[in-house]
């Protein structure tokens, strides 16, 4: 039997799972725990007919719960450990959710649930993946309706009508409602007062994962970026693009080896930048907008000559923001390539600069020695290691093996294959040996152009690390040993450089695919994440205002809802103009037409119920059919909850009577 | 079923049950009047008065005594009769000597339930005696007013007017009925259950009562939330203006009759388990309400009730 009580009861969990599961991707194992056991007890139960548990059962699930959230998250106060109590509580509801209330209730908090997920993320997909969210919660809210509806019935009728539901039906109905939202969202949108700065601060204390360049480089890290082809920040450059040899996007620099890991220096986080570089001629005006990755880096070309708000420069011209990037921001930075960065090391930052562990590498070091003595200048060692790199067989490659402790030893020896992260730290490490002060630097390098947006979008795959050397005069100095062995990896990018694809859709013509893809996310960003106070401020301007106090704009705002209202409800609400007939009276006149073509007239003075008993007798084979079709009608036009339209329109369309012929 | 989310709102504490086992139980003992017997507790329902006209011997007073019995409330039969006073009905105060004061002494009118046997026999001063209490709710009597139990519930049985020795309700006074039908004959089938079947008293004395006076106050109560749509209210209006038209009846029917009208559909809508009013609650009604009401333009052949069908065929439903 086609039971509207379960039928709604499922749509509810299909609603639910929908608007959780962002949430709970990013939840914790044990807490993903509780929510899954009410959550799967209760599809359990809608299939098996279990009985509702006892409440004691209920409550120490609920205690259970709590406890396991407090303990996964500390404390309470965050994004994500607030939204993960809400998905929790809502997932043990389903444990008592029995009633037609609890169950709107339910929808309306998984509505609730959705929303919040913009917090973390505001990307372009998210609001296309709302939007299928509410669709579902207003088809679920739609057979709650019809749920309820039948209930009534049943209780009245004395037996349970016949349900005819078109899922079609209920899909456009709720688009329909989605689709009048639309434009006064979008009136919300334009017209609501921005803030320069919100009203309320939300908590950092975020536990993310969000994939990014970190605090530390050892093997492998940056390789397990390169599988990520999300974008890191995008950039417009007010003049021509630099080339891509040039484009060399700084993140953290490292100074600190321990044979496996490189960390950062406390000079080089701590201290700030003693010179700033001035904007030369050659310098290059841009704007990044960085997109959220709950770290503090802001990226630039060398060297910032000048400093975003809320960020400093270090010693080693990091760009740290105070707080970690939780949302998309966007930061105009000039850079001057030409600086020379620190043309005088100190004698602290020089030892930082040279310190290695003791007694790894000895080969390395023997090679390192022998061409000391073969190349007494600085600048020529390096162009003899890096001519080692270029000459020797050594590869660049994802499949990179596991290295022991003698890691640049084997590397150099050895196994000969790696990724940017080994050719720039055994680059570092061999520098050091000869006595050369070196350090890390990893970032972003390259870049994809787009031509009709651009913009050049830089993706987490192109991650990528790079060693520096202090030469005497030149300071400290850029050296990519990657590029003396894969030159493809500077000029054609990371993915160029690959023989082989990353994963089974990696594809060159799919890459190119999401790299167009990815203007409409650089628009939506463009347009819609950056739409603050000062673009407001803009586009009002350009119409010749130039101040528009709070209260204006929401004057404006209800002005253009109730211009809206006044051209959309009289059409939505179908009031009955001239000439306009009513749906159900239309549905009914159908149904009337059709029993005289059957051979059957009713009287206009018949009542519904009447005329069905009459066309009964005429037509005794569809008599359940008349029946049931007269019933929906008065229920409709006479009852105070009338039965949702559809069902009488699909039982008009569906009838189909016998001809009365003999 | 209980794992679904279907929750059951509304709560009638089964009166509305012992309501429809009532009725069967009258059903049963008049039998094969169904149409009058629900017309009967729509009546109770809508807080009215019952006439019930026709000629002696078809089960007025049977329908009358079924009602009080399973109504179960303090009930009362006065038969009329060309002697019968106003005090009869009214009661009486009575000088007492020991306290040297009046005592009043309530009639038979101060009950809930009224069986009032040929009405039209008694002279009009006594008829309307009973009739100011119906309206009012109360009474006067000596300056005193005392008012009368709820609820109050009248049948009045009346021979057809061309019987010898009535005298005929005024039409002021016939308004304060609610619902008016006649019994008419039984069908074969129904009579001949009748002659087989026990004696339809001693089947009076054992039915017992199944509603008190609380339940139908309650039920009375449910049913004023009855849902009515704007179209019924169109329709409605549509029928009273009809009734106004001149080539039907004499007068047509007052605003008071419209209320009625309105009334006692929402009760046979509540009887028919329903908790809105389609068209047939008020077409089926409204025969019972207006053949008291009405009279036919002199001139007319037909029967009021032929009269009153007609002019149901002539009104569209909405």
């Amino acid at each position: 039997m086609n039971d509207p009580g379960r039928n709604s009861t499922l749509w509810l969990l299909a609603t639910l799972i929908l608007a959780m599961s962002p949430q709970a991707i990013s939840m914790p194992p044990l807490v993903l725990v509780t929510v899954l056991f009410p959550l799967f007890w209760r599809i359990g139960s809608e299939l098996r007919n279990w009985k509702p548990l006892p409440a004691l059962v209920r409550h120490g699930a609920t205690a259970v719960a709590l406890v396991t959230l407090f303990l996964s998250y500390g404390d309470l106060s965050g994004r994500r450990a607030a939204v993960s109590l809400l998905t929790v509580m809502l997932a043990l509801k389903l444990m008592e959710c029995y009633r037609i209330r609890d169950a709107r209730l339910v929808i309306c908090f998984s509505l609730f649930l959705c929303a919040t997920q913009f917090l973390f993320n505001q990307g372009i997909v998210m609001p296309f993946y709302a939007g299928a969210t509410v669709i579902l919660a207003l088809v679920t809210l739609t057979q709650l309706h019809r749920a309820e509806a039948w209930a009534e019935a049943w209780r009245h009728e004395g037996e349970p009508p016949a349900v005819k539901a078109s899922l079609f039906a209920e899909l456009s109905f709720s688009f329909r409602l989605l689709a009048l939202a639309i434009p006064v969202s979008l009136a919300f949108f334009v017209l609501f007062p921005r803030l320069a700065n919100p009203l309320w601060g939300i908590p950092d204390t975020t536990l993310d994962s969000k994939s990014g360049l970190s605090d530390s480089m050892s093997p492998g890290s940056i390789q397990n970026l390169f599988m990520d082809d999300s974008p890191a920040f995008r950039v417009k450059f007010s003049g021509p693009v630099p080339p891509a040899e040039q484009l060399y996007w700084r993140g953290p620099v490292f100074w600190r080896y321990d044979g496996q890991t490189w960390k950062g220096g406390f000079y080089g986080r701590n201290i700030d930048a003693a010179d700033l570089p001035e904007p030369g001629n050659s310098a290059w005006d841009y704007s990044v907008q960085l997109e959220p990755n709950e770290r503090k880096w802001l990226f630039a070309l060398d060297y910032p000559a000048s400093i975003p708000s809320d960020s400093r420069l270090t010693l080693d011209y990091q760009l740290i923001r105070r707080q970690p990037v939780i949302q998309l921001i966007q930061y105009g930075i000039v850079s001057n390539p030409d600086f020379i960065d620190t043309p005088e090391l100190s004698a602290p930052l020089r030892f930082q600069a040279l310190d290695l562990p003791e007694n790894r590498n000895p080969r390395a070091r023997d090679l390192v020695e022998r061409w000391r003595q073969q190349f007494p200048g600085d600048a020529e060692l390096v162009q003899r290691v890096l001519g080692h790199f270029n000459r020797e067989p050594f590869y660049y490659s994802l499949e990179a093996p596991l290295l022991g402790t003698h890691a640049v030893d084997e590397f150099l020896f050895d196994t000969r294959t790696g990724f940017c992260e080994h050719y720039a730290s055994t680059f570092a490490v061999m520098m050091r040996m000869a006595g050369i002060p070196a350090r890390i630097v990893t970032g972003y390098q390259g870049g994809w152009h787009s031509e009709r947006g651009d913009y050049l979008l830089v993706r987490q795959s192109d991650a990528h690390a790079w060693a520096e050397v202090w030469l005497q005069g030149r300071g400290w100095t850029r050296v990519d040993p990657t590029a003396a062995v894969a030159p493809l990896r500077v000029q054609q990018g990371s993915l160029g450089a690959l023989d082989s694809p990353r994963h089974l859709l990696d594809y060159p013509w799919l890459r190119g695919l999401r790299n167009s893809a990815d203007l409409i996310q650089q628009r939506w960003n463009d347009w819609v994440i950056e739409y603050g106070a000062g673009r407001q401020a803009r586009l009002f301007s350009s119409f010749g205002l130039d101040y528009m106090s709070p209260v204006m704009l929401v004057s404006v705002l209800f002005l253009a809802i109730a211009v809206f209202s006044a051209i959309v409800f009289p059409v939505v609400l179908r009031i009955k103009g001239p000439g306009q007939k009513d749906p159900i009276q239309h549905a009914w006149q159908k149904f009337l037409k059709q029993l005289a073509k059957a051979g059957f007239t009713g009287l206009p003075s018949d009542g519904a119920i009447e005329l069905a008993e009459a066309a009964a007798l005429v037509l005794p084979s569809d008599s359940a059919a008349i029946n049931n079709i007269a019933r929906l009608y008065t229920r409709s036009r006479y009852a105070a909850v009338p039965p949702p339209f559809a069902d009488l329109k699909q039982a008009v369309r569906d009838f189909r009577p016998k001809k009365n012929g003999g | 079923m209980n794992s679904t989310v279907i929750a059951s709102e509304r709560g009638t504490e089964g009166r509305h049950e012992r309501l429809l086992e009532a009725r069967s139980a009258v059903n049963s003992i008049l039998l094969g009047k169904d149409m009058q017997v629900g017309l009967a507790f729509c009546c109770l329902l809508a807080r009215g008065h019952l006439l019930i006209e026709d000629v002696p011997g078809v089960g007025k007073t049977t329908l009358a005594h079924a009602m009080a019995r399973v109504i179960g409330s303090d009930y009362q039969r006065i038969q009329f009769t060309s002697d019968l006073l106003p005090a009869d009905i009214l009661g009486v105060s009575i000088y007492k000597r020991e306290k040297d004061e009046f005592e009043f002494h309530p009639g038979p009118i101060f009950s809930q339930v009224i069986l009032a046997d040929e009405v039209n026999r008694a002279t009009p001063k006594t008829q309307s005696a009973l009739l100011e209490g119906m309206a009012e709710g109360q009474v006067t009597i000596e300056n005193e007013t005392h008012v009368l139990p709820s609820p109050f519930f009248v049948m009045a049985t009346q021979n057809p007017l061309d019987l010898v020795g009535t005298y005929p309700l005024p039409d002021s006074q016939l308004d304060r009925f609610l619902l008016s039908f006649s019994l008419g004959y039984p069908d074969p089938a129904a009579e001949r259950e009748l002659l087989v079947t026990e004696d339809r008293a001693r089947l009076l004395d054992r039915t017992s009562a199944l509603l008190d006076p609380q339940d139908i106050k309650a039920l009375q109560a449910d049913c004023e939330s009855i849902h009515v749509s704007e179209n019924l209210l169109d329709y409605i209006q549509e029928l009273l203006r009809e009734t106004r038209d001149d080539r039907w009846f004499e007068t047509g029917l007052s605003p008071r009759a419209g209320l009625a009208l309105l009334r006692a559909s929402r009760a046979l809508a509540f009887l028919e388990n329903r908790d809105f009013v389609i068209p047939e609650d008020i077409k089926n009604v409204f025969p019972a309400l207006s053949r008291h009401r009405l009279s036919p333009t002199s001139g007319f052949s037909q029967s009021p009730e032929e009269q009153i069908s007609e002019l149901l065929s002539q009104v569209p439903i909405p």
